[in-house]
């Protein structure tokens, strides 16, 4: 039976490079034995390098779902939490618990704009915002500068920007970390990095948020630990990959808008369809293509297809040639 | 949905547009009626209701922009004739009515429209006169469908009459058509209580997917979505203050808030609460004016329409723009379940009032759950 093909969770299509490979064999021969320090020294400082922000402001961990939860345990208690909707951060709901409001910002097609008066209402009390930028599943840009240093001139505002989608997009606002400590950003080597299944993480925070992880020591799993610091040494493999994807998603885009399917301008390596019909995704799958099916949170007939080599594109396009008639 | 090419209209080529109009549609609405279709319609004119399709179809005549490129058939008197000063152009008139207009008239006229070779059809009316010309025309020829009724819940319907002019102008520049639905209340759904909005048929329209309202959804009655309406009632139940006067409008979520509370309420219909207790049912414009009188601190509850979106302007027109504007924005309170609210790009008001819709325009906060909500764009 041939295995079909997979669009649904954003990874990259590329595994890899040999190196990395390489290396995560080696933390394998080491399975014996916890993560040594000196290894995680090492790609902390590689993280700062390619982060260019000071070594002591980072902290690795295993999976940025898993960094955010922490600062939402830590933070969310007697604060309003908000958050935007649509947004796929299955660690936010957790902050119900603990919030004394959880508000959601919907974002509006077709633009998916957060507007910044959604938000300067909401600022009346102490708050724990997270955005993801860009927004997944909408692959909108949501923040700018001038918005983030409004938020963060809150002194009762603890900001969580996800960055995790920052190697297409190129926004950043890492370089506003020293300057205030209110101020997080979760990133992941899972996507751009092609490391999905190595699960690694990184905040790039000031004191407030780091605290929390102060008696943490990242014990990251040894062939994890070991890929990840090859694959910070050979960043141009990745930034290489990064082009292709960005040029076939441009090419996706062209192509979905030439067959009059809604689809939305994205700084990712997805694309947000919106086909209307219900059961699309079911019948993308009936033809070998797995998309993820987003009518959840989105239009009904709403699917998020992550950018795939361009032979597992086209299988896309003629699949859903096929479903549409 | 069937999207149909069209090819662009021809630069000296003018379009064959007719125009029907309900002259009863929408007037039950500031009186408390759910329609005017049979004796509602004489009810409502023994309550003081006013026409409201002039100002409707005035607004929206006077909004085309490509009236050189129509030439216009209209139905006789009340039924169009009489708007075309709107129009600012001459028209011929198709059919004869005697006596008071009836449906059978509009699917007449309709019909002789038809077989007289319109490009497309006008009507302003709601969903009773859209299911007429879904009768008369089915998919023969594209309609624009401008809102003036009471209940309108069928996807066909342009937002507002403005919108609906947009939508011819958009017509004559070649614009494809795609099928959309009518809809109407299942009457017997509504004696048993529920709200369910079923599908009647399709018509053809202009495909410019902002300008039109989506159908109304029946509300989900999964257990989660129970749970779900018993957790916003819950959290409003909490925060309701005994000095205040409460005007709840219809649906289902709204419902649950008077259910947690042990006091009664009309599905359809627009209830009032103050301490703890029933102080209107089933009210109208002029009851509730009245009751705002005697109250300083009111709020009005509602819930978005499944589907389409709208708080005010669709199924609840008791809250008139005199009603509206005397309780304040800031005292509306939007309530909703979460899978209500992801199937809409956006909350939407059309209070037949552009200056309050414009007020009301911008974000609101819809009660989700307990102690959560979701900021909604509001497009007025």
């Amino acid at each position: 039976m041939t295995r079909p093909i997979d669009l649904s969770m954003n990874e990259m299509p590329f595994p890899p490079p040999e190196q990395v490979v390489t290396a995560a064999r080696a933390g394998l021969a080491l399975l014996h034995r916890y993560a040594d320090q000196r290894q995680l020294d090492e790609l902390k400082a590689l993280l700062s390098r390619y982060a260019g922000v000071p070594t002591s402001y980072i902290v690795p961990g295993p999976g940025s779902d898993y960094l955010l939860r922490e600062i939402i345990y830590a933070f969310s208690g007697g604060r309003k939490v908000i958050i935007v909707s649509p947004s796929f951060m299955p660690t936010v709901q957790k902050a119900k618990q603990f919030a004394t409001k959880l508000v959601s910002l919907r974002l509006s097609p077709p633009a998916f704009r957060l507007h910044p008066d959604m938000l300067w209402d909401e600022l009346t009390e102490p708050a724990l915002v997270i955005i993801d930028n860009p927004n997944n599943p909408t692959g909108t840009v949501l923040l700018d500068r001038r918005t983030v240093e409004t938020l963060v001139a809150h002194e009762d505002v603890r900001l969580v920007i996800d960055e995790a989608y920052f190697e297409f997009s190129g926004v950043t606002f890492a370089d506003m970390i020293v300057d205030h400590p209110n101020l997080a950003i979760t990133r992941t080597l899972d996507k751009a990095f092609s490391l999905a299944g190595a699960r690694i993480g990184y905040l790039i925070a000031g004191t407030p948020f780091r605290d929390i992880f102060a008696a943490f020591r990242a014990l990251l799993p040894q062939a994890s630990l070991h890929a990840a610091i090859a694959a910070l040494q050979s960043v141009s493999y990745m930034e290489d990959n990064v082009r292709v994807i960005m040029a076939e998603r441009d090419r996706l885009h062209e192509r979905l808008t030439g067959l009059h399917v809604p689809v939305y301008s994205s700084h990712t390596n997805f694309l947000l369809v919106s086909t209307g019909i219900s059961d699309i995704a079911s019948r993308l799958r009936e033809r070998g293509v797995v998309v993820s099916d987003v009518s959840n949170q989105c239009a009904e007939g709403s699917i998020r297809i992550s950018i795939g080599r361009p032979e597992e594109n086209d299988a896309f396009i003629d699949a859903l040639r096929a479903v549409l008639g | 949905m069937v999207h149909r090419k069209r090819g662009k209209a021809g630069m000296h080529m003018k379009r064959k547009i007719g125009l029907i109009v309900n002259p009863v549609a929408g007037m039950g609405g500031s009186v408390g009626l759910k329609g005017t279709d049979g004796d509602s319609y004489k009810r409502s004119l023994e309550l003081g209701a006013r026409p409201v399709t002039p100002l409707r179809t005035g607004d929206f005549l006077a909004h085309i922009r490509n009236r050189a490129d129509i030439e216009l058939v209209t139905a006789p008197g009340v039924m169009g004739e009489v708007h075309i000063g709107d129009f600012g152009a001459p028209a011929t008139v198709v059919g004869a009515v005697t006596g008071d207009t009836s449906a059978q008239d509009t699917r007449r006229i309709a019909a002789d429209m038809v077989s007289q070779g319109i490009d497309l059809l006008i009507f302003v009316g709601g969903d009773g006169t859209a299911r007429d010309i879904c009768d008369a025309v089915g998919l023969t020829v594209p309609v624009v469908a401008v809102p003036s009724g009471v209940k309108i819940f069928s996807a066909a319907f342009a937002f507002s009459a403005r919108a609906a002019a947009e939508m011819v102008d958009a017509f004559i520049d070649g614009t494809s058509v795609a099928e959309q639905e009518v809809l109407d209340i299942d009457e017997d759904a509504f004696r048993d209580n529920r709200l369910a909005s079923r599908l009647y048929g399709y018509l053809l329209v202009p495909d410019v997917k902002r300008y039109l309202q989506g159908g109304k959804e029946c509300s989900s009655v999964t257990k989660s979505a129970v749970e779900t309406k018993a957790e916003v009632a819950s959290h409003i139940l909490e925060e309701m203050e005994d000095d205040t006067l409460y005007l709840l409008g219809p649906g289902t979520t709204v419902k649950a808030i008077a259910d947690a509370a042990g006091i009664p309420k009309t599905l359809l219909g627009v209830d009032a609460i103050a301490e703890g207790r029933l102080v209107g049912s089933d009210l109208n414009e002029e009851s509730i004016l009245a009751l705002l009188q005697k109250f300083e601190k009111r709020c009005i509850i509602v819930t978005p329409i499944g589907g389409n979106g709208f708080i005010f302007g669709r199924g609840s027109k008791q809250f008139t723009p005199d009603v509206i504007r005397r309780v304040g924005r800031d005292h509306i309170i939007i309530v909703a379940t979460p899978d209500k609210l992801v199937k809409l790009e956006a909350l939407h008001v059309d209070t037949g009032d552009f200056q309050l819709d414009q007020v009301l325009a911008g974000y609101l906060s819809v009660t989700v759950g307990y102690k959560e909500t979701m900021k909604m764009e509001v497009r007025g």
